[in-house]
């Protein structure tokens, strides 16, 4: 479970790629980098718990483009162009004027606001490969103290979230097997106690062995930053000069990745 | 090395007085055991000596405790943690990092160690607790054991010189228990480091400790050698109350002292009489060929089991050795990959609802989880409105169960015992024809745990029911179960009757037998009714 690049570079790289999306403002090269972003995460992943997170950001950009597109058909002033097909238009008050809620629904509408929405999910989605790749403990060893309350808040939540995932199933088969069906409040009633319970004893548990109790930590393996980190990074920051330099910089850790798969050290 | 001066302590919103004027002294490389009823204030004492306790819980706290001279008044958990490794009850929950060394490092670090010291002393570690092999592995995947050996070993890799642990064992099965125990052995005897340790399993400790703090719940503490605390305690492992029901002078704590006192009576001849419980009930369960595997590995192998009314079938073996898995396997939680699963009749992956309420209950390993309501009542009254039974039928239940619990009390409020006894009368109300617990003993106290057998026994004798456990207690198999079946990495390696299964492997043998073989009795019971017979 070694992670082979720094844990600061594989964000840089995101947050690079998340602002040539934004800049670049193009849906089709957004859907790239969103590939090849799949990619890079399914070939260096680990077995890690949050290496899953890929998954749920890529469920959550997809909701959000639904949801985006949906409401940006219904609701707002219309686009002239090619009709596609029409709504049946909702009354509304009269102070409410200038807002429409159905309508007819034209081609060049629906096309902005999917743009819009598959730019935003683009961007939600770089962070989820970035959080997918780099383990939450190694990046919080490389944040400075002054940060140190947010980083006992990040380890309680990236160690509950997986824990949350397995007390939601036990305790669904538990209540299923009470012959109960299942209902959001007696799954959450329990599943919140759980988790009170459990992050008390690891808060609990990082004071007693002196986590935050001197300013400087020492480091068991230095985390280094290598060559390859800095040519990642580098060629990152292409992506913010233009858009479409963007793809070669979501392809640079895949390359490096490669080579290091075959070159064995 | 610690001292206690005149500690009183009280929880804020509470009546109870958990420690009242407390005066203890211990000294470097002392093992000091502390015992009490659930819900007593053992783990507070234990977090007392770090100051988690009030630092982190609240609460009004009297007197004073210094470790080493420094008062936990004057200095945060974290100013203590060079002097202090505390490991709590479920070590998982206090992991930090993602892998063993990680782990282990995780102390040192946040005290700004150099990498050079850390490095080697981790490696002293991994070779103390045998963990060296282990030392990449993702700490999610490891057994129950071998995560309280990281957790013990992440404590002393700082070098403390004091080690609290809160029931370090409960856990765990019998062998690595044993292994756990005598790794602290070993530190007090070689490192002379001093240990405190809470346990309910008596019959697992006793031996090692030096001194007994034992807490009656009401504030009240008694400090003595465990002989003194044994001569008239309440709470005492099986071995004693053999000691006491013989009549001997002493008590022994150990399985030698109590062998070489009962000599006489264990070297008579006695016209045995076994009788073995024949249970003749038709067939409730029957498993055939039953295999299951999950992504890339085997957890059952070819399980044939037919399962009679009336049986109290104990299912044992290591941790991890495939008993959730057989038993969510009869319950309807994993479809298994070969072979069928009959539940009088059923498939059980397809009952649901009031049938599924009346063929098969299920007490988790958790008993929480099956609990929602706000209060006692309302749990109760819920289970009433499911079964279609009279008003208040669950509440009587219970009150039989456990004497005293009030109405109004939220189920979290409930200690250990209370809740598996609420837990078990809400799926005891459906009458179900099979009931099926998965570590039920888990963190209960001797009291609790005998409630447990009275109530079990008695729906499998009066009623008929079936009864399967899942447990490493081998004390309560020996009370409770008419049948055991031993479970090794899948397979079902032993299947007979109790007292065959328990003698014929010496881990797994209760005290009782252990001091008494070749005698064939597993519990106190057992030899009284014999000695009486001849």
């Amino acid at each position: 479970m070694k992670d082979a690049r720094h844990p600061l570079t594989l964000w840089i790289w995101s947050i690079t790629l998340a602002i040539g999306i934004a800049r670049g403002n193009n849906p089709w090269i957004a859907v790239v980098v969103v590939g090849c972003a799949y990619l890079v995460v399914r070939n260096f992943r680990t077995s890690a718990p949050w290496s899953r997170s890929f998954e749920s950001g890529l469920k959550l950009g997809i909701w959000i483009l639904i949801i985006r597109t949906t409401f940006g058909v219904l609701v707002g002033t219309p686009i002239p162009g090619t009709t596609l097909f029409r709504l049946p238009i909702l009354p509304l008050p009269e102070w409410m004027a200038g807002i429409r809620i159905g309508g007819a629904v034209t081609q060049e509408r629906l096309f902005s606001t999917a743009h819009e929405g598959v730019i935003l999910a683009a961007i939600i989605i770089c962070f989820a490969a970035a959080s997918s790749l780099t383990s939450p403990h190694r990046l919080l060893r490389v944040l400075p103290f002054a940060i140190y309350q947010f980083g006992l808040a990040l380890v309680i939540a990236t160690s509950l979230v997986p824990q949350f995932v397995t007390s939601i199933s036990r305790i669904k088969d538990a209540q299923y097997l009470r012959g109960q069906k299942l209902s959001f409040k007696k799954i959450l009633i329990p599943l919140l106690e759980d988790s009170l319970a459990r992050s008390l004893d690891l808060a609990a548990a990082m004071d007693s062995r002196g986590y935050g109790s001197t300013r400087v930590r020492s480091r068991y393996r230095a985390i280094t930053w290598n060559a390859a980190d800095t040519v990642i990074c580098c060629v990152s920051a292409l992506s913010l000069l233009s858009p479409t330099l963007i793809l070669i910089s979501v392809a640079t850790p895949f390359i490096l990745i490669k080579r290091r798969v075959v070159v064995p050290t | 090395m610690i001292t206690f001066a005149a500690v009183s302590l009280i929880y804020p919103n509470s009546t109870k007085t958990v420690l009242e004027n407390l005066s203890l002294t211990i000294d470097e490389g002392e093992f000091v055991l502390v015992i009490g009823p659930t819900g007593s204030g053992k783990s507070s004492l234990l977090r007392l000596i770090n100051g988690l306790v009030p630092h982190h819980t609240g609460g009004i706290l009297a007197g004073d405790i210094s470790v080493d001279g420094i008062s936990t008044k004057s200095v945060k958990p974290g100013g203590l943690a060079h002097l202090i490794g505390i490991v709590g009850q479920n070590p998982i929950n206090g992991f930090v990092t993602d892998t063993v060394e990680e782990e282990l490092a995780f102390g040192m670090e946040s005290l700004n160690i150099a990498p050079d010291v850390m490095r080697k002393r981790v490696e002293e570690i991994l070779d103390l607790m045998s963990l060296a092999p282990l030392r990449n592995r993702s700490l999610a995947t490891l057994s129950g054991g071998e995560q309280q050996r990281v957790a013990i070993g992440s404590a002393l890799v700082m070098h403390p010189k004091v080690l609290v642990l809160d029931e370090p064992t409960s856990a765990l099965d019998p062998i690595a228990a044993e292994e756990v125990l005598s790794i602290l052995h070993r530190l007090v005897h070689d490192l002379g480091i001093t240990v405190v340790v809470a346990e309910h399993r008596l019959e697992r400790v006793i031996q090692f400790a030096d001194r007994i703090v034992h807490i009656d719940g009401l504030g009240n503490t008694r400090v003595g050698t465990p002989a003194q605390i044994m001569s008239d305690s309440d709470i005492a492992p099986p071995i004693v109350h053999l000691a006491r029901a013989l009549g001997l002078e002493d008590v022994g704590l150990t399985v030698r002292d109590m062998r070489r006192m009962s000599e006489e009576i264990r070297g008579a001849s006695y016209s045995q009489k076994i009788e073995s419980l024949q249970i003749s009930g038709e067939n409730v369960i029957e498993l055939s060929g039953v295999s299951l595997s999950f992504v890339n590995k085997t957890v059952l192998k070819d399980i044939n089991i037919e399962i009679r009314a009336g049986e109290v079938v104990a299912l044992m073996g290591r941790n991890g050795a495939g008993k959730s898995s057989l038993l969510k396997t009869i319950v309807g939680l994993h479809e298994c990959s070969t072979g069928s699963v009959d539940l009088l009749g059923n498939n059980p992956l397809t009952i649901s609802g009031t049938k599924r309420r009346e063929t098969i209950g299920f007490i988790p390993q958790e008993p929480s989880d099956l609990l929602f309501g706000q209060s006692v009542l309302m749990e109760c009254e819920q289970a009433d409105r499911d079964n279609e039974i009279d008003k208040g039928a669950t509440f009587e239940l219970l009150n039989e169960l456990v004497p005293g619990i009030s109405p109004n009390t939220h189920p979290r409020d409930l200690s250990e015992g209370q809740r598996l006894a609420l837990a078990l009368s809400v799926v005891l109300s459906a009458k179900p024809k099979v009931l099926i617990l998965d570590e039920p003993t888990r963190g209960l106290d001797y009291q609790a745990k005998s409630h447990l057998v009275s109530t079990l026994l008695r729906y499998a004798r009066v009623l008929g029911r079936t009864v399967i456990l899942a447990t490493h207690d081998v004390e309560l198999v020996a009370e409770l179960a008419t049948r055991v079946i031993f479970l090794a990495d899948g397979d079902c390696v032993a299947d007979g009757n109790t007292l065959d299964v328990l003698l014929s492997s010496p881990a797994f043998a209760p005290q009782v037998a252990k001091v008494m073989s070749p005698q064939p009795w597993l519990t106190v019971k057992d030899v009284i009714s014999a000695l009486e017979e001849n």
